[in-house]
């Protein structure tokens, strides 16, 4: 590479970047816009004033966008919680304990990862018809967690391989049976795990759609996902509402994905590409 | 638990020394997981195979009673050309978008591979494109592309490239493009990662003896950087080609299938067979196919990760 071309590359990253950023920033844009300028021709690049008027009326005067945050935290953490629970004993088991068919079980948690979540929601929708579950919070949790159980034991698994041998065995001769083990010596070590799957769970669980759209027919417990999909026509050209409420819903993303950001990258790739 | 685990091998040792008697208290780790995914994956993947077998209406979904109909409705579905027409659009969406996602990930992934300044800011803020829920890209992209007064249309026509308002979601061709276009977006800073990954691990001293031999930008990237980034790249192409195929919300939610069915890929004609048309026994032939592929793609998934092990 000729120094020239060197010199320009930081000028041609950034040049690249920003136009693929082009639609997080008009979405960011627009929700700063009134109701009139958003059919100006040409559309007005900068904001100019900036005002939080979407953002209020649409968290604060609309009642179904705020109970559909309070719904989708809800679930969530719910689907954060039940998923570390259950996986966190059935990665530790497959990593470190004698588990006869380790590699028929990894390929079962694997393979489940590639079940499309229509082919679950629609046969839930069912199942959970007849058991109450459908228009509960137990039962959208309980479809997140279908698939977030499998891929948290796939990230987990390498973090309690990782483990050193001794400190496992020093906690027995210390008097620690298999449990007392795994909880208070390989769990609290394997704290860069646990941040990455709490991470992904929640991220994946906060912007599910299609459980939400199928087994919450009932407003009332629909994520705010499903709620903005179903107001996206009573809102019509209100553009500027729909981009403030959709920006709401990135807000947590983001704020995770800057703190959390090597471990989030970690478990979604990983996740996805080790066996 | 522990001690009932504990004791077993000793009382064993004793009849047959070296043979222990299986551990069970590992297994009672693993079993709320293994009880888990069986009753809220398997069993629900399962069910769904039968209801393709029966005549499941709304009635049936509320008060049960199916009745069997064999092959009934395979023989209706595959018969349709509504499902076939799902087919097709749902492979010219899955390949348009890895073809896509894949060239712009290699050209990001080949730009920030070289160090300088800001390189790992740009690179995140690139990830944000993955991370965004899609309910949020799908939204913004409806705007984007909106006919009157969009900022794609008022760009393009600000170049003289269009004098009219295309409404990009509302035309056949132009809405399985645009939907194509939003899903690679997504994809494509993850197709990133992985293939930045798969650059780091070539070793620099094969460039350094290509450029000793004078070897060219282009010809070092042909006869090197492409064939040694090849078993990354199949793995790239098969998971971004997985996750589109099974994709339901960005299409539900940026054109709903539509318009006509232009955009209706197999999940989202298996939705609207069973909640817009409460046919749930077609809906679960539709998904079931979708499965079957999605399986058949999974498992040339998994032989390509073991064979890229293996090398």
């Amino acid at each position: 590479m000729t120094t020239v071309s060197r010199r320009l590359l930081p000028f041609a990253a950034v040049l690249i970047t920003a136009v693929y950023l082009i639609p997080v920033y008009w979405m960011l844009n627009t929700s700063f816009k009134g109701a009139e300028d958003i059919f100006a021709t040409p559309p007005d690049l900068i904001p100019l004033p900036p005002t939080i008027g979407s953002y209020a009326s649409a968290v604060f005067s609309d009642g179904d966008i705020a109970r559909g945050l309070l719904n989708s935290g809800i679930i969530a953490v719910g689907t954060t919680v039940v998923t570390l629970l259950v996986a966190l004993p059935a990665a530790y088991a497959l990593a470190r304990l004698r588990v006869r068919f380790v590699s028929a079980f990894l390929m079962l948690f694997l393979a489940v990862q590639m079940v499309p979540s229509v082919n679950l929601a629609l046969p839930m929708f069912v199942l959970f018809s007849g058991v109450g579950l459908v228009n509960s919070y137990v039962g959208l949790i309980i479809a997140n967690c279908s698939l977030a159980v499998p891929l948290a034991i796939t990230i987990l698994r390498p973090y309690f391989l990782a483990i050193p041998e001794e400190i496992v065995e020093a906690a027995k001769i210390d008097g620690c049976n298999e449990l007392t083990a795994f909880w208070r010596v390989a769990v609290p070590v394997s704290t860069p795990g646990i941040i990455t799957v709490g991470a992904v769970s929640f991220l994946q669980a906060w912007g599910e759609f299609v459980f939400g759209l199928a087994l919450a027919p009932d407003e009332r417990f629909q994520p705010v996902t499903v709620v903005l999909a179903g107001i996206t026509n009573a809102f019509g050209t209100k553009w500027n509402d729909l981009m403030a409420v959709s920006a709401i819903i990135a807000l947590p993303v983001i704020v995770l994905f800057i703190f959390l950001q090597r471990y989030i990258v970690a478990g979604l790739t990983e996740g996805a590409t080790k066996s | 638990m522990s001690s009932l685990a504990r004791s077993a091998p000793a009382a064993r040792t004793t009849v047959r020394p070296g043979h222990r008697r299986p551990n069970l208290a590992p297994y009672l780790f693993l079993a709320p997981a293994v009880v888990f995914v069986v009753l809220t994956v398997v069993y629900p993947l399962v069910y769904n195979i039968l209801q393709s077998f029966f005549d499941v209406g709304l009635r049936e979904v509320v008060q049960g009673g199916a009745s069997w109909v064999g092959l009934d409705n395979y023989r209706d579905q595959l018969g349709r050309s509504e499902f076939w027409h799902a087919v097709v659009v749902s492979l010219v969406y899955s390949i348009g978008t890895v073809v896509i996602a894949f060239a712009v990930g290699l050209g990001l992934a080949l730009l920030f591979h070289r160090e300088f300044p800001g390189r790992n800011l740009l690179r995140a803020l690139l990830l944000l494109a993955w991370i965004l829920p899609t309910v949020v890209s799908a939204n913004v992209w409806r705007w984007l592309l909106d006919g009157s007064y969009g900022l794609l249309n008022a760009a393009l026509s600000g170049l003289g490239l269009l004098d009219r308002d295309l409404f990009w979601l509302g035309e056949p061709n132009p809405a399985l493009l645009a939907v194509i276009v939003a899903t690679a977006w997504s994809f494509a800073p993850f197709a990133m990662i992985l293939l930045a990954a798969g650059l780091q691990s070539i070793s620099p001293t094969y460039y350094e003896a290509a450029r000793i031999d004078g070897a060219s930008a282009w010809q070092q990237f042909r006869s090197l950087t492409f064939p040694l980034l090849r078993p990354v790249s199949l793995t790239v192409t098969l998971l971004i080609f997985i996750f589109t195929f099974k994709t339901f919300d960005t299409i539900f939610l940026m054109t709903g299938g539509g318009p006509g069915n232009a955009t209706e890929t197999l999940p989202v004609y298996a939705y609207n067979e069973a909640f817009e048309f409460s046919r749930f026994d077609t809906a679960a032939v539709a998904t079931t196919v979708l499965m079957v592929i999605s399986i058949a793609l999974a498992l040339v998934y998994f032989r390509a990760l073991r064979s890229e092990e293996g090398a």
